[in-house]
């Protein structure tokens, strides 16, 4: 099914939209689709081919590569993207097991209720088994309406984990197909580096607004040390967010609308997501070294 | 591929932490007893009696007759199963398949450790595993001149492998020998002089003084006989190894004490400086040398 909600009203007379209309942030943004991807034959130069060696029958992805010098600028130039890691099958049912493991494998819920031996009180038969008319009971604590403070006998019980891995081969398919859905979807755009002119963050707002990449930006770059420019001008800003590659993951792409990799970013992912799709098993574990794999 | 399924995609919405669902039918709900219409009323017990009670006797209980586990006598099948050596097969088929992709090497002598580290086989030292077997289904399609070492081997599998000009050997590893050679490098890890790969017990020292089974304590000009009577039984011509280039390598054989090709047992490796050290003491070098 094809989903495109128009913005434009039905009334031909009216032209704005009425000021107290909420919209979901998931409708097609129209101007945001203004841009299509690059052609075969556009003028750019490309800057980085893919290092990796590419299968016979799969075609790199092509992306423009844009600056955030300036807030208004042409793209700088074309990137090859490996498609096996850009243009993977859009499993969703991976993204949403590795979006619940992503939020369960950490939790422990510290729910703790006590048993009918662990509440205090109640040792002594309250009344005797025959005679007094009433039901036979043991103690004042097994259950209600004896007593309201009693015993929980099936209750939550104590800190509890709910730890479990997904294999790494499933978690890494779901950072590509996170990487792919939002490649596919246009929300993913790839930037030379993160220098910024001044460390301004009303010049980031105006340039993600005159550039229509969304609400929340994710800006991701390799190195654990980003320019003093853009950590400045992100540090009061809600909605647009610094990583480094290492901590990229799937829940906090599929959070923020936009996804910007610069280009180191986008080889380091390559190397590291491409990797496994041609290892071995481990013997023991990787932190050991290896001579046959890096 | 790919491509129609993501162009699909562009124009639905945007995929959020609130579009996300598993696939209908991952997530099947539990069975609840005791609740509702169907899960209530018996919850699945039955009508009175044992069953719905809960004192049905033991599994095995035949009402007061002697049951059929005890009417049998013992005897004993399984005895001592969980002492027995096992060893894990590895078919000429798979042998092949893996030199074809370039995981095994058979231009270097094969060895226990590069059919792990090639992922061939799965050794479980601590299950019993003295090492792997060879065994011939897929001795017709076998073509490669590779000088293997194994722990047992059957008849066609030795034959396939002489009659594509390559050498087969039986040696035995001690248990602690095989998980050091499974894995070298944790072994290096901890810091351990390499020991030295101790000699069959009694009823293996047989099988491994054999010709017939090339095993790595017989006689070469026996193994050589042997050779020229398996060419004759199984009727292939016996071909000449040593007017062969590799025959060097072909010809390599580890000491009946030695675990790894180029260390000598008492030698400590050190990984993280990548150095190697070797005793000097009188007493040290005749242990590790006797």
């Amino acid at each position: 099914l094809f989903f495109s909600p128009q913005f434009a009203s039905s009334f031909s007379s009216e032209t704005a939209l009425p000021p107290n209309l909420r919209l979901p942030s998931n409708l097609v943004d129209p101007d945001r689709l203004k841009r299509p991807p690059p052609p075969e034959d556009s003028s750019l130069p490309l800057i980085r081919k893919c290092d990796a060696a590419l299968p016979a029958h799969l075609s790199p992805v092509r992306t423009w590569v844009d600056t955030l010098e300036s807030k208004d600028s042409e793209p700088l130039g074309l990137t090859e993207l490996h498609p096996d890691v850009f243009a993977v099958t859009p499993r969703l049912d991976i993204l949403h097991a590795v979006e619940t493991w992503q939020r369960n494998y950490k939790r422990i819920s510290h729910a703790n209720t006590k048993v009918r031996s662990e509440v205090r009180g109640g040792g002594r038969k309250p009344w005797k088994q025959k005679g007094s008319g009433r039901a036979r009971h043991g103690s004042i604590r097994s259950f209600p309406p004896l007593k309201l403070n009693c015993g929980v006998s099936h209750g939550p019980r104590g800190p509890n984990s709910y730890y479990y891995m997904l294999p790494m081969k499933v978690r890494v398919q779901g950072l590509k197909v996170a990487l792919s859905s939002k490649m596919a979807q246009q929300y993913l755009h790839v930037v030379d580096s993160l220098n910024i002119p001044t460390p301004d963050s009303q010049y980031l707002l105006e340039l993600i607004r005159n550039r229509h990449w969304g609400e929340s930006v994710l800006l991701v770059d390799v190195s654990q040390e980003f320019p003093e420019n853009i950590l400045q001008a992100t540090a009061n800003l809600k909605t647009v967010n610094l990583i480094p590659a290492i901590g990229l993951n799937v829940h906090s792409m599929l959070k923020h609308e936009a996804v910007i990799l610069t280009l180191d970013t986008v080889r380091f992912l390559e190397e590291k997501l491409l990797w496994h799709d041609e290892r071995y098993t481990f013997l023991y574990p990787f932190k050991l070294p290896y001579s046959d794999f890096p | 591929m790919a491509g129609s399924s993501l162009d699909v995609l562009q124009n639905l919405p945007r995929i959020t932490l609130a579009n996300l669902r598993p696939e209908p039918g991952a997530r099947k709900n539990e069975k609840r007893r005791g609740r509702g219409q169907h899960g209530g009323n018996r919850s699945g017990r039955g009508h009175k009696g044992e069953r719905q009670r809960g004192t049905r006797p033991r599994l095995g209980f035949e009402g007061g007759q002697t049951p059929f586990y005890l009417r049998i006598p013992k005897y004993g099948f399984n005895e001592g199963h969980s002492r027995r050596p096992q060893y894990q097969p590895l078919t000429l088929k798979r042998l092949q398949y893996l030199i074809d992709l370039g995981r095994v090497d058979p231009s270097q002598p094969i060895d226990l450790t590069q059919l792990v580290n090639a992922r061939g086989v799965t050794i479980q030292p601590l299950k019993r595993d003295y090492g792997v077997q060879l065994v011939d289904e897929g001795s017709d399609i076998f073509a490669a001149k590779i000088n293997i070492e194994v722990q047992r081997a059957t008849e066609g599998a030795i034959a396939a492998i002489e009659r594509n000009g390559g050498i087969i050997t039986n040696s035995f590893y001690d248990p602690i020998s095989l998980g050091i050679l499974i894995k070298p490098v944790p072994f290096f890890m901890r810091g351990q002089p390499i020991p030295k790969r101790m000699l069959p017990g009694e009823d293996m020292v047989p099988y491994y003084m054999s010709a017939e089974n090339r095993g790595y304590l017989a006689d070469p000009e026996e193994i050589q006989q042997a050779r020229r009577a398996l060419a004759q039984k199984y009727g292939y011509v016996l071909p000449d190894i040593s007017k062969d280039e590799l025959c060097h390598m072909l010809a390599m054989r580890k000491d009946v004490r030695q675990i790894f090709f180029g260390l000598s047992p008492g030698w400590v490796v050190n990984m993280p400086e990548k150095k190697i050290l070797k005793p000097t003491d009188e007493k040290l070098l005749q242990y590790y040398s006797s």
